[in-house]
């Protein structure tokens, strides 16, 4: 009970909002991702002739049937990746220099904690390398944590949780940082229905208080109507966009939107844009 | 919208409420599995040797070989010469113990930087690990007449000479483990867990502290569990070549060309004595040392 009570409290002016002008539009111009075969046969498509645009701030999510490249485009825009062709351009620069100046929150497609360090340490890891001061640290573990709803298992280790818990510390992970811009590859795929509603509320919260531009890769097209301003549908083989779909939704969104005749025509008009599935 | 915040706030804190309990039962299940695995695995070798110790003092052993208390004497006596040479065989437990500690500390971190410059040299890296396990192969009965003789120059007291010459041996079966090992542990990474490192633009150096050394760690006790007995027995063997007569596996020696086969059996039990008890030390390290992981 007091936990929940301690839940409550308003964190918005501790999320990391900022005064300084936010350079975070993202702009993808022909942007082509080949793997190439081992066995020497043909090189994969993994993305070809991407052109996208993203305004600072906007959350944009990414759908598509497995293998159309939603991981690889999330990759090459967070310089894990290098284009084959085409350019990547964010606020102006070049996605290297975003991820030098530790711009990037990324939540990986499996959570990628380090089994020696605790829940808590984990957490931690990137803060640690960004120099921030050990109090502050522990403030936001403490916050982030109660956020995800694991407090009560900071002190376990990754390979006693569950999978969906190990997720939860991936995004408490990300979202400690206060990164500019946000990244996240199906972070909420592994969760009950109850925790994925309270963090979409929680995720949707954190997003208009701070304003960070977020690019959420997911299967689920009713999540993605519900949190994006735009849904990038992409199809495989080669992976490319066919349609870009915006939310115009009021905001902010509660769970009750979802029962609404526009929203469910927004799934509709999305999962018609699907391709050759 | 406050309101849908509130309903849901109530459903993970009842997850978390379930997923406590549960976990906790599973941790419990867990210890008393382990518990009860120890007792298994440390029973029946216990019975097994009281079985031998019996057959032996009872002479049935004997019968069974076809020999004499003579060339295998009873365990009574064999733990009698031990208490009544105490000084002595500590002396050169003490001489064996440094040569084998010695040239294991050595022999490991030299191996551990290696697998460094392995590591940060990854053109040739790898091809120079896989060069250095062919050293593996190196009998230490070879190398040990060839380390007294390259060490004769060293020093003029042949005392240290020797333990010189059998300190390197020790540290040269030691290395090649330890690099090999390292290597790996710097190396076999779990997936993403570099790009991870990258996403917060991490330098070189914190990502060998904060992600290749931990990594390593379970890695270096595997290197440890081979190198450990390993010590101990290129000790022993390199004794038999040195110079300067002292330490357990000399006196084995010594003992058995002096056809004192009691003394010999002493020593050999000593001997056996140092390689448990140094092994012993390292599983616990490593339980203490790697505690929170998950089991290999
Ligand atoms: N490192 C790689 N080497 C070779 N091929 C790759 C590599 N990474 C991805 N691919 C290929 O690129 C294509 C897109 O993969 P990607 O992981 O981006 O898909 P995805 O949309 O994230 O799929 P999922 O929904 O299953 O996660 C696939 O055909 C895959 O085989
Ligand atoms: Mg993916």
């Amino acid at each position: 009970m007091l936990r929940a009570k301690k839940m409550n409290v308003d964190y918005s002016k501790d999320l990391g909002s900022d005064t300084e002008e936010l350079k975070t539009g993202i702009i993808i111009e022909n942007l082509s991702v080949r793997f190439p075969d081992k066995n020497g046969g043909d090189p994969v498509e993994a993305l070809q002739n991407i052109n996208l645009e993203i305004k600072p701030g906007e959350f944009v999510s990414l759908v598509g049937p497995s293998g159309c490249g939603k991981t690889t485009l999330l990759r090459t825009i967070a310089d894990l990746q290098q284009p084959t062709t085409g350019t990547i351009s964010i606020g102006g620069l070049t996605p290297r220099e975003i991820r030098l100046q530790q711009k990037f929150g990324i939540v990986f497609q499996n959570p990628v904690l380090y089994e020696w360090r605790t829940v808590r340490r984990n957490v931690c890891m990137p803060m640690e390398i960004m120099g921030i001061p050990k109090p502050e640290r522990t403030r936001r573990v403490t916050q982030m944590l109660e956020l995800v709803g694991l407090y009560n298992f900071g002190k376990m280790h990754p390979h006693e949780l569950s999978g969906g818990m190990q997720q939860r510390v991936g995004i408490a992970r990300a979202l400690a940082l206060r990164p500019k811009i946000l990244l996240m590859d199906e972070p909420f795929s592994a969760l009950d229905e109850f925790t994925k509603e309270k963090l979409h509320l929680d995720l949707q919260r954190i997003w208009s208080k701070t304003k960070k531009t977020i690019i959420f890769v997911t299967h689920s097209i009713q999540e993605a109507v519900f949190l994006s301003d735009k849904v990038v549908v992409l199809s495989p083989h080669p992976g490319r966009i066919s349609a870009v779909v915006d939310i115009n939704l009021p905001r902010p969104r509660g769970l009750e939107i979802k029962d609404t005749m526009e929203f469910n025509s927004l799934v509709s008009k999305v999962r018609n844009s699907f391709e050759g599935v | 919208m406050e309101n849908g915040y509130l309903n849901t706030e109530a459903g993970p804190l009842k997850i978390n409420a379930a997923g406590e309990v549960s976990t906790k039962k599973a941790r419990a299940r867990k210890k008393a599995g382990l518990n009860k695995d120890a007792v298994m695995t440390v029973l029946y070798p216990v019975l097994f040797g009281i079985l031998v110790l019996v057959l032996w003092q009872t002479q049935v052993l004997h019968k069974i070989l076809g020999t004499d208390t003579f060339t295998l004497p009873l365990p009574g006596r064999i733990i009698n010469i031990i208490f009544e040479n105490v000084p002595a065989i500590l002396k050169n437990v003490q001489a064996t113990v440094i040569v084998a500690v010695g040239g294991l500390l050595l022999g490991s971190v030299l191996g551990y930087f290696l697998g460094i410059v392995a590591m940060a040299f990854p053109k040739w890296g790898s091809g120079g690990i896989s060069i250095a396990s062919a050293f593996t192969a190196v009998p230490i009965v070879a190398i040990a007449p060839i380390l007294n003789n390259l060490t004769k120059d060293l020093s003029d007291d042949p005392h240290i000479r020797s333990m010189l010459a059998k300190t390197l041996v020790v540290m040269i079966t030691c290395t090649v483990s330890m690099s090999i090992n390292a290597y790996r542990g710097f190396t076999e990474l779990k997936p993403f867990s570099l790009d991870l490192m990258k996403s917060y633009a991490a330098s070189k150096t914190t990502i060998f502290l904060k992600l290749r050394v931990p990594n390593s760690l379970p890695y270096i006790f595997t290197a440890l569990r081979v190198s450990v007995p390993a010590s101990i027995i290129s000790a022993l063997v390199s004794e038999y070549f040195a110079e300067f007569i002292i330490g357990v596996g000399r006196q084995i020696r010594e003992s058995i060309v002096l056809a004192q086969y009691a003394t010999a059996w002493a020593y050999i039990l000593v001997a056996c004595a140092i390689g448990i008890l140094m092994y012993a030390i390292l599983l616990i390290a490593e339980g203490v040392i790697l505690k929170g992981r998950r089991h290999r």
